[in-house]
């Protein structure tokens, strides 16, 4: 045998994964992309007050600043905002003013891409939590339990899902949510997050569920129930280590999905509420103004599109990293040799 | 002296006219709509006892006979008007306008809490049937063999026959539902009816059966139209119902173009598709006087002061007059003062006198462009007094129903605009301003206004025919008013009427108080 066959053998799965992961140049560099991201949107208190001096929802209609030496309305009187000054005025309005309220476009900027980060990523983990949970008991339990549970996923898949999202945003915007002791006030963020999170719950429980229920039959299964394991034990201790490789790549392309959901919801005006600033509404206050200055549309769009690119593609190279078989499949259809190694 | 629509006399009769709407009236609904776009839209589908006339600036202001032979015998000090239904009048169904539909148009509006209530209540016997809702009312006696209609008011009231003018009393017929009625209005009485509607997104006109054959023989002072057919639709993006007029895919759009464009459009086309229109309006901030901390008076001085107009003007691309009382330039009754010119020192000043415990407070905004931004700047100021300002924007199409409703929570302040419905002051404090105009639903006092001394005022005032002597008292009582400081008003609006190349922009008649008027739209 030879010493690097040896190697691979003795290597785990997790690491094997993580070495094939790094070969993805491309992965890797989409992967970059995205923490450079969450970086910029992170710095934004940073930028805030010791650059801009300003915050997301601070007006400034009336006010002049000092461009290069010249004094310049941040709004004229006919109600065009100032465009992009860079360093002009120390940072100041580096991409201009938002709109007529004269707020400062990379403040908002920054402070919306959080906002539009920290919603994606609650959702998807209020996904993950909800679809892991009812792929796994309809998986365990069958009977009826599964045509249950998988019904309803269907019926919840069925409906558009931004209707239904804006429907919900709409009703709950005037008096909020009531869920027994707890109120979740209308312009809550809670309230996009659990739209969210709830009506992106079938596109990962039913792929979760078809994993779950080939793993049942697997004799590892059937040697826990001979050993006398309850179901807990089966799905959680048994089922589910089995799934985190889907779960993590779901969750990943999830987050990605739901971007664009909470862009689409806060250009409507039923996601993020006024006077916040999340992408989409940047987008929704930008195209007001889409013929005099395009770039309040432009600049927030490109930052969604980079985001969803980035955790698109680095989903991807997750998903082969973790599951080269899938690659594999597509590859003999291809008619591509088989590569050696195992799969997670 | 107004000017009547003037043009060449040569035109198109014909035709369908397409029109847009930025957003959807609050009712197609005569006994319910209290804005300028659902009456707009109605005011020639339903005609009442009296109307106002057909013309642009001033003249449009004057009352005329609308479904009433002449103007009415007004005696017994004021308190009794007498009026004759025309005859042989008939609905667009083909159904007879009898007069005792009349009252049943009274007692519907009363039934639905109309935002007209306050307009009708001195009728003998109104106030009971509000409370009740039953019926008849005493005061209102109808005569279908003669066509006599008589209404005997506890007090003299000096904008009544103003009041008869508008849609709220329009007759309809006795079997319409006493319900909001707008996805299938009643039929028609004017030169137009209404004859599909898709609620949120469009409706449509065809000419009125009946006004060809006898009604518009019957009333000659209120034109027929020109166009056989109107389409209106709901596009809610300002910018899209330019592109789609510009390029002739629609010939009309009623709202003003969005600020981005607004200058764009003005140069370009003014004078051949485009005109400025001056309105009688009022946009201002409510403040809820019966709720923590608006129910301090320092604290509503504060925040009159710590709004500066000037910003406002911006915000409205230059469409919007600053102003810091309640009546408009070019009301009867206004004299300029401002005693609130902006001072954020003083207005933190005075926060700090007051030291309210309540800091939570929830404003409300409808989501137009202008408006909205509005509101956000209004938020921004009162969290800059330090007030945590949650702001609340909400659909253009349910706002002021949302706002005018008791059940709604935390109705702390909010956005809101008037625009005159008749040249009387009264127009202004009465509906917004006066204790009896609160409303458990359908409400325009947001405020909660309920100034004794001013209600009594306001009464008084009202019964009085308006003279030079009563416009300087009205000017008092504006100013009696903002010492109270129920509101934060801020400017006056210019509208625009924009029509296509189709269109014959010299014709189109801009009402004071029916804006656009249907009937003078023609194609060249």
């Amino acid at each position: 045998m030879a010493k690097g066959s040896a190697d691979r053998a003795a290597a785990g799965p997790w690491r094997l994964a993580l070495r094939r992961l790094g070969h993805n140049r491309v992965a890797l560099a989409f992967l970059a992309l995205f923490v450079l991201i969450v970086v910029f949107v992170l710095a934004a208190p940073l930028w805030a007050n010791d650059v801009a001096h300003t915050g997301p929802n601070e007006t400034h209609t009336l006010e002049k600043i000092n461009v290069n030496g010249e004094q310049r309305d941040v709004v004229d009187p006919s109600g065009k905002p100032i465009g992009p000054v860079w360093f002009g005025a120390g940072g100041k309005f580096f991409l201009g003013a938002d709109s007529r309220l004269g707020r400062d476009e990379m403040v908002r900027l920054m402070y919306g891409g959080r906002t539009s980060l920290m919603i994606s990523i609650a959702a998807a983990l209020i996904t993950t939590l909800l679809a892991t949970v009812f792929g796994l008991l309809a998986a365990y339990y069958r009977g009826w339990v599964d045509p249950v549970i998988s019904r309803s996923m269907d019926v919840l898949w069925a409906f558009p899902v931004l209707l239904i999202a804006i429907a919900l945003g709409i009703t709950l915007a005037v008096g909020g949510l009531q869920l027994g002791p707890i109120h979740i006030s209308g312009g809550s963020l809670w309230i996009p997050i659990l739209i969210i999170g709830v009506v992106s719950v079938p596109y990962m429980a039913r792929p979760l569920r078809g994993e779950a229920l080939s793993l049942r039959e697997k004799e590892f299964v059937e040697a826990a129930i001979a050993q006398g394991a309850g179901a807990g034990r089966i799905m959680f201790g048994e089922l589910l280590p089995n799934l985190w490789s889907t779960i993590i790549v779901f969750s990943t392309l999830n987050v990605a999905n739901n971007l664009l959901l909470e862009s689409a919801l806060s250009f409507l005006g039923v996601g993020v509420q006024a006077p916040n600033a999340s992408w989409g509404t940047m987008i929704a206050t930008g195209q007001e103004l889409i013929t005099s200055a395009p770039l309040l549309t432009i600049i927030p769009g490109t930052m969604i599109l980079l985001t969803v690119l980035s955790l698109n593609v680095f989903g991807d190279g997750l998903r082969d990293a973790l599951d080269p078989r899938s690659k594999v499949r597509l590859e003999a259809r291809a008619g591509v040799a088989e590569p050696e190694g195992t799969a997670v | 002296m107004g000017l009547a629509a003037c043009g060449s006399s040569e035109g198109k009769e014909g035709g369908t006219l397409t029109g847009s709407y930025a957003s959807f009236p609050d009712f197609l609904d005569p006994g319910l709509s209290y804005t300028a776009e659902g009456w707009t839209a109605m005011y020639d589908t339903y005609t009442p006892l009296l109307t106002y006339r057909h013309a642009s600036g001033t003249a449009g202001s004057e009352v005329i006979p609308g479904l009433a032979k002449s103007m009415p015998k007004i005696t017994d000090g004021g308190k009794t008007y007498t009026l004759f239904l025309r005859k042989g009048l008939k609905y667009s169904d083909g159904t007879p306008i009898k007069a005792s539909d009349f009252p049943f148009a009274v007692e519907r509006m009363f039934k639905l809490n109309s935002s007209g209530t306050p307009f009708y209540s001195t009728i003998v016997g109104a106030e009971k049937f509000i409370e009740t809702k039953q019926g008849p009312i005493s005061g209102i006696k109808a005569n279908d063999k003669t066509g006599e209609i008589r209404i005997e008011l506890e007090k003299p009231r000096g904008t009544f026959e103003n009041e008869l003018g508008l849609m709220f009393v329009a007759p309809v017929p006795k079997d319409t539902p006493i319900k909001n009625t707008t996805a299938d209005p009643p039929p028609a009485s004017g030169p137009y009816e209404i004859v599909k509607v898709d609620p949120g997104r469009s409706w449509s006109y065809a000419r009125n059966p009946e006004w060809a054959k006898t009604d518009g023989k019957l009333m000659p002072e209120i034109p027929s139209g020109h166009v056989n057919k109107i389409e209106i639709s709901v596009i809610r993006n300002d910018a899209t119902q330019v592109h789609e007029l510009e390029s002739g895919k629609t010939d009309w759009m009623q709202a003003a173009p969005p600020p981005d464009l607004y200058q764009g459009v003005k140069s370009k086309y003014e004078g051949t598709q485009f005109r400025v229109e001056p309105t009688v309006s009022t946009y201002y901030f409510w403040m809820n006087m019966k709720k923590p901390p608006f129910n301090d008076l320092k604290v509503r001085e504060a925040v009159n002061y710590a709004l500066n107009t000037e910003a406002m003007e911006r915000i409205y691309t230059g469409q919007l007059t600053a102003t810091h009382q309640i009546l408009p330039p070019a009301m009867p009754g206004y004299k300029k003062f401002d005693l609130y010119p902006y001072n954020m020192a003083k207005a933190k000043q005075l926060i700090k006198e007051a030291n309210p415990s309540d800091r939570n407070i929830t404003v409300w905004g409808d989501s137009e462009p202008e408006n909205g931004e509005a509101t956000q700047y209004y938020q921004s100021v009162l969290t800059k007094l330090g007030f945590n300002a949650k702001l609340k924007e909400i659909n253009a199409d349910n706002y002021t129903s949302i706002i005018g409703s008791s059940s709604t929570p935390d109705l702390d302040t909010g956005w809101y605009d008037w625009f005159e419905d008749y040249p009387h002051p009264n127009d202004f404090f009465q509906p917004l301003l006066a204790g009896e105009s609160i409303q458990a639903t359908n409400n325009t006092n947001f405020s909660q206004t309920d100034i004794p001394r001013l209600n009594k005022r306001l009464a008084k005032l009202g019964e009085e025919t308006l003279g030079p002597k009563q416009e300087g008292k009205y000017a008092e009582v504006d100013k009696e008013f903002m010492e109270e400081a129920p509101w934060v008003p801020y400017g006056t609006r210019t509208e625009s009427t924009f029509v296509s190349s189709a269109i014959d922009l010299g014709k189109v008649i801009w009402n004071p108080t029916f804006e656009d008027d249907l009937t003078s739209f023609q194609f060249k």
